[in-house]
Order: structure tokens, then sequence, then C-alpha cells
């Protein structure tokens, strides 16, 4: 299999020579598409796919994929909100040290969870939810804020104007605040699996800080309302 | 020549005056080239004692490989010995005749040749198509060429030009929006029935993308002297360069270099990453592995033995789960390596610290 950037490399370093270097540029080819690693889209027999599927599988056939990252895996462990959100957590490159956090945040959720669990009535222990990973996704789409603040400025004055957030936006704004959150405002001594698991908890039940974050941000758009009509795009 | 152009040789040397641009090769220069090339390979064919008649490009570069050796690290700066329309670009000739007046009409537009295209040529044959279709489906036989383009043009691995090969083609500077609109303006006309007529002008903007990954021979099963079946595999990953052979019949063990996985790595990432082809096969427990790696860091290692094992995976697996494979991301070499670092810079992307003064 030749090299999948030989034949642009050339083509980018002319583009180089008098004018800018482009900086988002990768070592794949524009060509290549993104692997899919979910086991279940390649069982699904060809008659119940939509056009739209079919219409992907056909240039999939057709054009070459990239590799698959060493973050992705097809086993139902891997979750693309985990990984993301390990490697927010992240210093250094120390991925193991993130990784160990994050197993170690999931597993104080579960316990927590659990104590709540046996102590809890017969008729409140089904309300009771002991996944992480569902408690994980359930607290990042509470925190997520709905509308953002950008700061535009016109005739010298900066004004902070409400403007819609793509979905990326949110979930990044919402891991961000959760990261700060635990590691600016706790006890210096507190571990990070245990601010994060009562952080995700707290998020979970729509109570804490970072629902409080998000509500003052939605009552600051709220209140800006009126300069609406600066966004041009 | 005529008057208002001249080489810069013919001219009288005058100091102090700024840069004309590009040299401006004549066509009798261009020609005299042509002459010298193809005698000097005649030349070098006799000195290498083959036959001149027979002599092709490919011989002539070997050939100067081997009387210039040249351990140059960019391939444009070593010796080299091309068809001078290879080496000289393409220029315009002059757009004016004698008395000053441009021949073509669009000239002052800037770009003739562009906007000629768009205008005159593809509006020419938009016109001709919708006369044709408006033919074409009172026969009522378009829906099959519609579709036969649709796959024609989009799906069997073709695309438009670039922007650099259009102005290369046109021989003008263009900007990004002229592209796209030359590029919009391409693709109603694919849009368009009945266009079998003008494919061919069609096939004048459009390239093959290099071939596709079917072409790739796999190796049948081969058999040890117990009779079980193994297949092997090779695998890189940045610096890392690793081998699998994998068996049949098999409890799910692996080794690497002599040492059991969960030893030789131990963190969980890397062990789910060798682990995934065999998950997403879903055969898990049946398959044995040796595997050899080194160099590379942890993750690459990792990586390279992914990569290996998956391509020795694919004899033991039917043609469309190694499509299945293919699509999933593990049949592809990952090309990412180390950016490397640049003079005037701290790193690869970071630069210096700014000092006001």
């Amino acid at each position: 299999m030749a090299a999948p950037s030989a034949v642009g490399l050339s083509r980018r370093l002319r583009a180089w020579l008098p004018r800018i270097m482009p900086v988002r540029w990768s070592r794949y080819d524009p060509s290549y598409l993104e692997p899919e690693v979910n086991k279940e889209l390649y069982q699904k027999p060809p008659e119940k796919l939509t056009e739209e599927e079919r219409e992907q599988m056909e240039l999939k056939a057709v054009r070459p994929i990239k590799a698959a990252p060493p973050t992705l895996s097809s086993s139902v462990f891997s979750d693309p909100m985990v990984s993301k959100f390990t490697n927010m957590m992240m210093k250094n490159g120390n991925k193991v040290l993130a990784r160990s956090l994050m197993s170690q945040t999931l597993e104080a959720i579960k316990r927590k969870q659990l104590e709540k669990y046996h102590k809890a009535p017969e008729n409140e222990k089904e309300a009771i939810e002991c996944n992480p990973y569902v408690i994980f996704h359930q607290a990042l789409k509470n925190c997520q804020p709905i509308i953002g603040l950008s700061s535009i400025t016109r005739g010298g004055k900066t004004y902070q104007v409400p403007v819609p957030l793509t979905d990326n936006r949110k979930r990044f704004l919402a891991m961000k605040w959760l990261i700060t959150e635990c590691r600016e405002n706790k006890h210096r001594r507190t571990m990070m699996p245990e601010k994060l698991s009562q952080e995700l908890l707290l998020a979970f039940n729509n109570e804490g800080p970072i629902i409080k974050k998000k509500h003052v941000l939605h009552k600051m758009a709220e209140a800006n309302r009126a300069y609406a009509h600066f966004r041009w795009w | 020549t005529p008057w208002p152009f001249k080489t810069t040789r013919e001219l009288p040397h005058v100091k102090n005056v700024g840069a004309s641009g590009p040299e401006k090769y004549t066509e009798a220069f261009i020609k005299k080239q042509i002459e010298e090339f193809n005698l000097g390979k005649r030349h070098l064919a006799n000195m290498m004692g083959e036959d001149p008649e027979t002599f092709t490009q490919e011989d002539i570069d070997r050939a100067i490989a081997y009387l210039f050796p040249s351990g140059l690290f960019d391939k444009q700066a070593r010796p080299m010995m091309k068809h001078p329309t290879e080496i000289f670009p393409e220029q315009r000739k002059i757009q004016w005749g004698e008395d000053g007046r441009p021949f073509h009409f669009l000239f002052y537009t800037g770009k003739p040749s562009y906007y000629s295209l768009m205008h005159v040529s593809m509006l020419s044959v938009i016109n001709n198509v919708s006369s044709q279709s408006s033919t074409c489906y009172s026969r009522g036989a378009c829906q099959d060429l519609l579709s036969l383009l649709m796959f024609s043009q989009n799906l069997a691995g073709s695309r438009w030009l670039t922007k650099i090969e259009l102005e290369e083609m046109l021989l003008e500077k263009l900007s990004d929006d002229d592209y796209s609109r030359f590029i919009h303006l391409l693709q109603k006309l694919v849009a368009l029935p009945c266009t079998d007529i003008e494919e061919e002008y069609i096939q004048k903007f459009s390239k093959e993308v290099p071939v596709q990954l079917q072409k790739v021979v796999i190796d049948p099963l081969q058999f040890d002297e117990r009779g079980v079946a193994f297949s092997t595999g090779e695998g890189k990953r940045k610096t890392a360069r690793a081998t699998a052979v994998i068996y049949d019949n098999g409890t799910g063990k692996i080794t690497v270099n002599g040492i059991d996985i969960l030893h030789y790595f131990p963190v969980l990432q890397d062990r789910e990453q060798l682990l995934f082809p065999f998950q997403f096969l879903g055969r898990i427990g049946k398959h044995d592995m040796v595997c050899t790696v080194s160099g590379g860091g942890r993750s690459a290692q990792a990586g390279a033995i992914r990569l290996a094992s998956a391509k020795a995976l694919r004899s033991f697996v039917t043609e469309k789960e190694v499509e299945f494979m293919r699509q999933a991301g593990l049949l592809t070499a990952d090309p990412r390596v180390k950016e490397r670092k640049k003079p005037g810079q701290e790193g690869p992307r970071r630069k210096f610290t700014w000092k006001k003064r």
C-alpha cells in the first residue's frame, strides 16, 4: 500500500513557497474517510439500510479509509465521550494517569450509587441509577448550555452577543466546566476521582455549581437579547 | 521577435531597473533546447552502450543517477535530464498583434482564458445539452444515462481538477471564488440529463483517483508440521515494526517477543488495541498469536502489532469481512509521524517567545 500522503505532500510544499503555509493539514489525503468501528452496522442485512446509509456504503467501497486511532476500539467498553473526557483531563500527555483517574471516577460513582441503593427502601430501589456510564452521559447532557455568548466589537465597545452553539461546542463546554470546577474550586487534598464523582452525581440530579453556571449563562444571554441582531453568521 | 517582446538577453543591459517578472522563453529558445535534449539523449545512450532509438525517459533517469550519484535529500536538487517542456514552465504567447490590439475579445478582463471557458464554452455546452434534452425526454431514454453519469462522475473514483491543476491548464492565476464557481458549473452540467454527448468535454476537467485497495493480494493459509493452519502479517506504526503469526485452533494466548502480553503491555489501552481485530471479527478465543516487535514506543508497538494481526487475519476470513475490516480502519497503516522541527522555531509548531525589544 502506497503511503497515503506522498502525492499530496509535494503539492503542499509547493503551496508553501510564496504563500502562507496552511496550518491545518493532515498526513492523510483529503479523500480519506473516517473509519466506522461499530460492529452492528456491518451485521445489518442490506434490506434494512436507509437511502443515506446505502449511498454512504457505496462511497466507502470506493474511497480509502483512515486508520482507526489507538483510542478507538469496537469493544463495548470504549466510549467516545469517555475518551474525549479522558483526553481533556490529561496533562502533559500522561494518558495512563488520566485513564486511571477516569476509571477510578466511574468506580467511585458506582460505589456511591450502590450504597444509596442498599440503603433505600424497596419501592425507591428501581429509581436509583447504578450504571456509571449512564450517569456520566446524563450529567454531561444536563451541563450542556443551549446558547452561548460571543464578544463582538462595534464602534469601540465590546458587546456580549447571544449566539447558538454547535453540538461539539456544547459538549466541549460541559466537559471543560466540569474539569475546571473540580481542579480549582475544591479543597487541595481531595483526590480527583472523588471530586469528579461528586460533581457528576450532582449534575445528574440537576444540582451543583456547574448547572448553576449554565443557568447564569442562559440568563446573561436572555439579558443581552437586544444585541442578538449584531450576529451576522 | 515583435517589438513589445524581447528576452532579457536581447535587451541592452540597464542598471537599477526593477525585476520584470519571470524570464520569458521564446519559441525559438524552447525549440533549441528540445534539439539539444534529443542530441544529448543519443550521446547518453551511446555512452551507456544502449540503442539510441529505444532510449526512454526511465533509461535516461537511471543513466543520470548512475553517472552523477548525489546524496542530496531533495529529489528536485539532484542532477536531472528531462524534456524541456517539463522543465521550462508553459508560458502564454503574446496576446496582442503589432498594432497593440489584443486578439481575444475578453483580454481586458485580465483572465481571458478563464472567462472564455466559463461563459463561452460552458454556456454553449449547456445550451446544446438542454436543446438535446428536450428531444431526448420525448424519446424517454434519459434515466439510464443520468444514473450512469452519477456513477461515473461521483463514485467511480474520479475527481475534478484541483485549483492548481486548473491554473496550469489555463496559464492564469485564479482566486478561490473563481475556482468554486467553476466547480459549481461542472456539477450543474453533470446533473443535467443527456450529457453523454459532452462527456468528452467534461473528462477534460476530471481526473481519476489513484488505484483503489481492491487490488491487494491476500496470501493463502499455510500449514505447519502439526497440521495447524497459520498465517503471517507485517505491520508498522511510527518507528515500530512488527510481524505476527496467527495459529488456528488456539486458546487466545498472545505472546510478544517471547513475553506474555499481560507483562509486555501493562497498560489496558495497548491490550485493547491488540484484541481489537479479534473482537471485531468475533474470534477472541479461537486463535493463538506469536509476535515480534521492535522500535517505537509503547503505543506505537501496540499499533504495529494490531496492523500485523489484522493483515494476518485476512487469510482466515471471507472477502466481505476483509472489506468490513478495511472500513473499520484496521488495514490502513497510520501515516502520522513526528513532525520535524523547523529552523527559526522552537519545535514543529511552537515559535520562540516574542520579545518586544
